[in-house]
């Protein structure tokens, strides 16, 4: 739900704060009208004011492949490929110096939680 | 009669109580008038409806305090049936990966569901330990009649597939099975908590539930990283060995097979001690049985080994860092008990230490694909390692350096 929503939604819960505020204040039968109408009208705003997309199910971050040159400083980072794993020998050799490269690493960046706690 | 100095002339006296009682009386009546000020805030308070609005008042009291715990029960019931439906899609979800992974290597979608529905009922029964003499020799052996048994399994299942994937689909197999065992147990306190409408049963289940969803989630999340054959964060301590005895020339060849089931080790030479980096073999997924590794090494070499030295990964508390190192006494092997024992009976019968280094890693992390900040600890971890040798043995001695963990897509 957009910004639009959730101010539409403030209104409407002031509204109906104000319509329930009315009917309490008033003694004629009237006031039953204005008090349910009142509930209604906070309760539809308060419903706009939370509702929130269903939480989209993340997808986990990709899975990279550090490979290094065996001899020079030469790093390249790609996907992960089936059959990848750490200290494998790679069959490319390294286009610096033409030697052989190793896989380093397969590993994942994971997002850092947002929420922290001063304790 | 008036008594009051002020009032000599009983007229006078009585004009001035008339004037007394008709303030009163105008006191009275705003008071009255008032009294309508205080009736306000109360929906038709005024009206013939007040006493219906009372009633319900009453009654809805009454309702909560008999039926306020069924209320709650029945909140407490709809949340773990939230949550049971989504352990119900993590299994089914996980089933299918398993099915997909395995119909890969020679046998048809139809027959790999069938034969894994039957599998997944798998169970083992913990030895008796009411006489608990001998209980880890015994346990010991029905983890290997249950590993076999899986190892058959997957390779009836699996004909096409090679040694490392086999170990790859074992490890596939057993984290559906979790899934299945959690969703199954779940279920089963949530019906019988309904049926008997027992309120300690529910109130347990549901007070387990985030935690228990936690666990799922991370078994959930790692199903893609053996299926695919991707390290996890557990790999870290034989990650670390082998970059440690590399450092030290040690090559893949150089790598002493089967010094105890799917675990050899690596022998390096470093500042005058012999070390004898152990552990399981990869890359494929297997954990080996690097406690009886070590006390196999340990009786090969006798009176020269000095320390023990276990790398091992361990779940942090909350608030802790991901991928903190962190240092201790005794054997870091999170197995249910006959592998620690047997490095701990190793190391008193020989009177030698030992410590252990962790990388302190979640439930998600360590079940899950690598994380970036823990493969970054191995230099560190390695510098510890060096730093122990260094200190606490004498040059001419040896040491077992143990990396405890499961291999999955870690090369010798």
């Amino acid at each position: 739900m957009g910004l639009i929503s959730k101010l539409i939604g403030i209104a409407l819960a002031a509204v109906g704060f104000v319509l329930l505020f009315f009917g309490m204040n008033d003694t004629s039968t009237m006031s039953y009208v204005y008090s349910f109408l009142g509930l209604l009208v906070m309760a539809i705003g308060f419903a706009l004011l939370t509702a929130g997309k269903p939480k989209e199910e993340k997808l986990p971050p990709p899975t990279i492949t550090e490979i290094r040159c065996n001899n020079c400083d030469f790093k390249e980072i790609r996907d992960f490929k089936k059959g990848d794993y750490i200290l494998k020998t790679v069959e490319e050799a390294c286009p610096k110096c033409q030697t052989g490269m190793t896989i380093e690493g397969v590993y994942m960046i994971r997002e850092e939680p947002k929420k922290k706690y001063n304790v | 009669m008036c008594t009051a100095r002020a009032c000599d002339k009983p007229m006078s006296c009585h004009i001035l109580l008339l004037m007394i009682f008709e303030n009163v009386e105008i006191e009275a009546i705003k008071r009255i008038q008032n009294a309508e000020d205080l009736i306000f805030m109360q929906i038709g308070a005024t009206d013939e409806f007040s006493g219906i609005i009372q009633i319900a008042f009453f009654a809805f009291m009454m309702l909560f305090m008999l039926y306020g715990a069924k209320f709650q029960l029945w909140q407490f019931l709809k949340q773990i049936e939230v949550g049971l439906a989504e352990m119900k899609r993590m299994f089914v979800k996980s089933r299918q990966t398993a099915i997909e992974t395995f119909k890969e290597y020679g046998h048809s979608e139809e027959e790999v569901a069938k034969e894994l529905d039957q599998f997944m009922d798998y169970f083992t029964i913990m030895p008796v330990d009411l006489d608990p003499a001998g209980i880890l020799k015994r346990l010991d052996h029905l983890l290997d009649v249950r590993r076999d048994r899986f190892q058959e399994f997957v390779a009836d299942l699996a004909p096409e597939s090679s040694g490392s994937m086999n170990q790859n689909l074992e490890n596939t197999l057993e984290v559906t099975q979790v899934l299945g065992l959690i969703y199954r147990i779940v279920r089963h306190f949530y019906i019988l908590g309904k049926k008997t409408g027992s309120q300690i049963m529910i109130m347990q289940i549901h007070m387990l539930m985030p935690e228990l969803l936690r666990l799922a989630k991370a078994y959930f999340d790692a199903i893609g990283a053996f299926s695919q054959g991707k390290p996890i964060g557990d790999g870290i301590g034989p990650l670390v060995i082998t970059k440690f005895a590399r450092e030290f020339g040690a090559t893949p060849e150089s790598y002493t097979h089967e010094i105890s089931k799917e675990v050899g080790y690596y022998t390096v030479e470093t500042e005058g001690r012999t070390v004898y980096a152990l552990r399981a073999t990869g890359p494929g997924g297997t954990v080996g049985k690097p406690g009886f590794g070590v006390k196999n090494l340990m009786e090969k070499h006798g009176k020269k080994i000095s320390r023990i030295i276990t790398i091992d990964a361990a779940l942090k508390f909350e608030g802790e860092e991901l991928g903190r190192v962190a240092e201790g006494t005794g054997a870091a092997i999170g197995d249910p008990g006959p592998e620690k024992f047997a490095i701990e009976q190793a190391a008193t019968e020989y009177g030698i230490g030992i410590e252990a280094i962790v990388i302190k890693e979640d439930e998600a992390t360590a079940v899950g694909v690598m994380d970036k900040k823990i493969l970054d600890t191995v230099p560190e971890v390695i510098e510890r390692i060096k730093s122990v040798i260094l200190k606490r043995t004498n040059p001419g001695e040896s040491v077992i350096l143990a990396g405890i963990g499961n291999t999955i897509g870690i090369g010798l």
